[in-house]
């Protein structure tokens, strides 16, 4: 840390005896300042500062020196969160050595500045481009090394997943810089600011709107499962713990974004089409006749029904319509077996029998984590995917599992049978019979 | 056979101005190529290369509002055909040149995606033919032929002044045509249609009008170098737009999902809850509310029974179980409730929430009770009296709903309803 530190200091001396001080110098630093504060994301969940951008700009304004020496003021818009006085030394100091990696790549390839830009465009275009990539790794590098002595988050981590993905966008905005540059020599100055930051808000406004559609679509399904759920008082929280579920079944096999948010909105939508299903029937205590059985072994298709028109990854409704079939052919609405029932619907039927079991139903009380993993595990290669079994008891066994617990009704002692229709014929004791297991 | 003639006529005006609009975009452009095939054209690469820009940006156009689709590209392009002045273009564009280039290089880009099956709009393209014809005449008579860029403030800062002046005719012009579709098209009141037009200018408009004045300055002083340097950043800007809008498509497709859950539980009849928010989306633009409160308004129309749902099963039929208004407003606060619980429609929930209180006892006098609720308790009405099954004639629908009004319905929306139905509106 103090290494780092001590040699920005000494980089920025060494550039401010390297450069006259003018009005333009002034603008710069003031460019600079406005590239820090306006922070945005560049992909989403990665936010990165503009002063990538700006710091190109004045690259080519300028010349590295001043840009090293300008740097610093890309830090300012950050004094206004408190933060500990390391941090306070650390930060501008590694802006202060990127800044310099940049300038030095630009130097190397020979990108001339100011006035001269307008002759050599080739030239500039080319240096810029690697001042950026020179600037990018110096950043990725100086982190990384920050990262590897707190030792908090892996450096491999970091560069997969924050590096990585905005390297591309970075590189490409940073041809705005470029032209922020031509304007401003162009005769603009500072002035040329705002031709650049318009688009640039724009984007970040966009960005940030995506965000919030999502995060409001995923509120609202979850208030919609909430509704349904409230048919039962014995699922609650149900279809939450599902997603949750099969979320970490998923981080485990290492499926890629889109899949795994694909498979955590299958879970949570799964039973959605228990809204069509009488509540009469859903709470009903006692043992179901064959009409009743039927109305439930609806539910699937029922879900597809109201999820169909919602443009998801066609996995999620396939995933909905056959979470009920099982592996060996017996379960509905298909009775597909094996491999033929689709990856997600064979997740979520683990994950769902495996919530069923740990919650109390009014029949009975909650199992045991432990005991309902034994219950999977005997009866893996009937009702599941053996390897999808294997992977999850692996997941709770070295994740836990957050139970249902809390606020849930106790079991009715009155009621003698009855059946869920998720509740399983596994094991021995308790327990639905075969024909809430599908066709016997 | 009355009623089908109305359907028509009513079908027919809204065209009308597409019409008008395609054709005088055709006649501008023909025009524009008659005077250019007879001067000669000036600056071949820059043609090509700006014509390729149109064209290729018109094809990767794409929806970002419910109702039409955009060109950023296309857009940004043909505007910074208009203002290019400087030491690497040599000889400026005249206006007819401009216009002809963006006509043909806007044929060219919609030709394909009509091949293709995609969607496409020769009235929006069209009104970019129009507005950039008005920038190119703006451009050049607030621009004397001496101001070039030759790198002093004091050709560069007016030369900035007229292109922004160029953007903005531009930009009012389009407003000011689209404002007069939607009037046309939705019924909107003009000024409403125009204030909206022009905020979502203000915000879209605006930067692809100044992307237009970067990509102008910058080929002005570098030439053709500056092309990639503006597209590369406006092709991401325009990926993160198609993120955006894919995102807000999901989420409007989900609520319309959600509250098609009352007709699958029986709470509602088929298509009762998107027949109840078509109307009250007419009344909502009769009396020109914001975009805003439109969407909130949909929704609420949709979700206004989704409160059923919590309530014990419905009687076999689907007929409402809910027949006194002590148990639709509770149904009401309960809907209001699970709205609310998403986090993210809290207005909407309001809207539910007040959705069947009668007007004397609610609106007329509680300020705070949005007019919004007083519009889907007209619509959840005259739903239930004309809608599939029921089969009232709208008139004598119009009649019972006519007495109520004061007491149960907002006099302002029940007129609004009256204008609406009289213009030939039909579920």
């Amino acid at each position: 840390m103090a290494v780092v530190a001590v040699s920005a200091l000494a980089v920025l001396v060494v550039s401010l005896t390297q450069i006259t001080f003018s009005l333009t110098t002034l603008a710069l630093a003031l460019l600079m300042l406005l590239g820090g504060a306006l922070r945005f994301k560049v992909l989403p969940n990665h936010p990165a500062a503009l002063d990538s951008v700006a710091l190109v700009a004045v690259f080519v304004i300028a010349g590295p020196w001043t840009a090293v020496a300008v740097s610093v003021f890309g830090y300012v818009a950050q004094l206004r969160q408190p933060s500990p006085l390391v941090k306070r030394i650390f930060n501008p100091s590694y802006r202060v050595l990127a800044a310099g990696g940049g300038g030095a790549a630009y130097a190397l390839l020979g990108g001339p500045v100011g006035s001269e830009v307008l002759d050599d465009i080739p030239r500039t275009v080319v240096a810029a481009m690697a001042g950026t990539i020179g600037h990018q790794l110096a950043n990725a590098l100086l982190l990384s090394l920050i990262l590897w002595l707190e030792g908090q988050v892996r450096v491999v981590d970091f560069l997969k997943s924050v590096i990585g993905p905005t390297f591309l966008p970075m590189l490409g905005y940073s041809a705005l810089g470029v032209l922020l540059a031509v304007t401003w020599i162009g005769g603009l100055g500072i002035a040329s600011c705002l031709l650049v930051v318009g688009p640039l808000l724009v984007v970040r406004w966009a960005l940030s709107q995506y965000q919030a559609e999502r995060a409001a679509q995923a509120a609202t399904m979850r208030a919609f499962i909430q509704v349904i759920e409230t048919k039962d008082l014995y699922t609650r929280g149900h279809s939450e713990r599902v997603s949750a579920g099969v979320g970490m079944l998923g981080r485990q096999l290492g499926l890629p974004e889109d899949r795994q948010n694909a498979l955590e909105h299958a879970g949570l939508l799964h039973d959605v089409g228990k809204v069509g299903v009488p509540t009469s029937i859903i709470r009903k205590p006692g043992k179901l006749d064959d009409a009743e059985m039927d109305a439930i072994r609806l539910h699937p298709a029922r879900g597809v029904e109201l999820i169909g028109n919602i443009p998801f990854l066609e996995e999620v409704k396939s995933a909905v319509l056959h979470h009920h079939e099982k592996y060996d052919g017996t379960g509905y609405p298909a009775g597909l077996s094996g491999t033929h029932i689709p990856f997600f619907a064979r997740i979520i039927g683990i994950v769902d029998a495996f919530d069923c079991l740990t919650s109390t139903r009014s029949y009975r009380p909650a199992r045991s984590v432990d005991e309902t993993l034994a219950i999977l595990v005997q009866d893996k290669t009937t009702h599941f995917d053996p390897e999808l079994v294997d992977a999850f008891v692996q997941v709770i066994q070295t994740q836990g599992w957050s139970a249902a617990a809390a606020d849930q009704p106790a079991p009715d002692q009155s009621v003698q049978v009855s059946i869920d229709h998720d509740d399983l014929s596994l094991g021995t004791g308790g327990g639905a019979s075969g024909s809430a297991a599908g066709p016997a | 056979m009355s009623q089908a003639k109305e359907f028509d006529a009513f079908e027919a005006r809204r065209l009308g101005s597409g019409v008008v609009l395609s054709v005088a975009g055709g006649a501008v452009g023909l025009v524009a190529l008659i005077i250019t095939a007879r001067q000669g054209v000036t600056g071949w690469p820059f043609v090509i290369v700006f014509g390729l820009l149109i064209a290729v940006g018109e094809m990767v156009q794409f929806r970002v509002d419910p109702s039409r689709n955009r060109a950023p590209i296309a857009t940004s392009a043909s505007l910074a055909y208009v203002m290019l002045r400087g030491p690497a273009v040599g000889v400026p564009p005249e206006v007819a040149q401009i216009v002809a280039v963006t006509g043909l290089a806007t044929l060219a880009g919609i030709f394909p995606r009509a091949i293709a099956g995609l969607p496409w709009d020769l009235v929006i393209s069209s009104r970019r033919v129009l507005s950039v014809a008005f920038a190119a005449v703006t451009f050049e008579l607030v621009t004397p032929d001496s101001l070039y860029w030759n790198g002093s403030w004091t050709h560069a800062v007016p030369l900035t002044g007229a292109m922004l002046l160029a953007v903005l005719s531009a930009g009012l012009t389009d407003a000011l045509v689209g404002a007069g579709q939607d009037t046309e098209r939705y019924n909107r009141p003009f000024p409403a249609a125009l204030r909206d037009e022009l905020a979502v200018m203000g915000r879209i408009g605006l930067a692809m009008g100044i992307s237009g004045m970067l990509l102008a300055a910058g080929t002005s002083l570098i030439g053709l170098w500056a092309v990639p340097l503006v597209v590369v950043p406006l092709l991401l800007t325009q990926f993160a737009f198609r993120r955006f809008a894919s995102a807000q498509r999901t989420y409007r497709t989900t609520v319309r999902s959600m509250a098609r859950s009352t007709e699958i539980a029986g709470f509602s009849s088929p298509g009762q809850n998107a027949r109840t928010a078509t109307l009250a989306v007419a009344i909502g633009n009769d009396l020109g509310l914001t975009p805003a409160r439109m969407e909130a308004l949909e929704y609420a129309a949709l979700l206004s029974g989704v409160g059923q749902l919590a309530l014990a099963d419905p009687s076999p039929g689907g007929a409402s179980l809910l027949r006194t208004r002590e148990e639709r407003q509770r149904a009401a606060e309960i809907g209001a409730s699970v709205i609310e619980r998403s986090g993210v429609l809290d207005h909407v929930a309001e809207i539910v929430r007040h959705s069947n209180d009668p007007y004397r006892h609610g609106r007329a006098s509680n300020a705070d009770i949005p007019l919004e609720s007083g519009i889907v308790n007209v619509a959840l009405a005259y739903e239930q009296l004309v809608g599939e099954g029921n089969g009232q004639s709208p008139a004598k629908a119009m009649e019972s709903i006519g007495l109520g009004i004061g007491a149960e319905y907002d006099p302002v929306v029940v007129e609004s309803l009256r204008r609406v139905i009289g213009r030939g509106f039909r579920f």
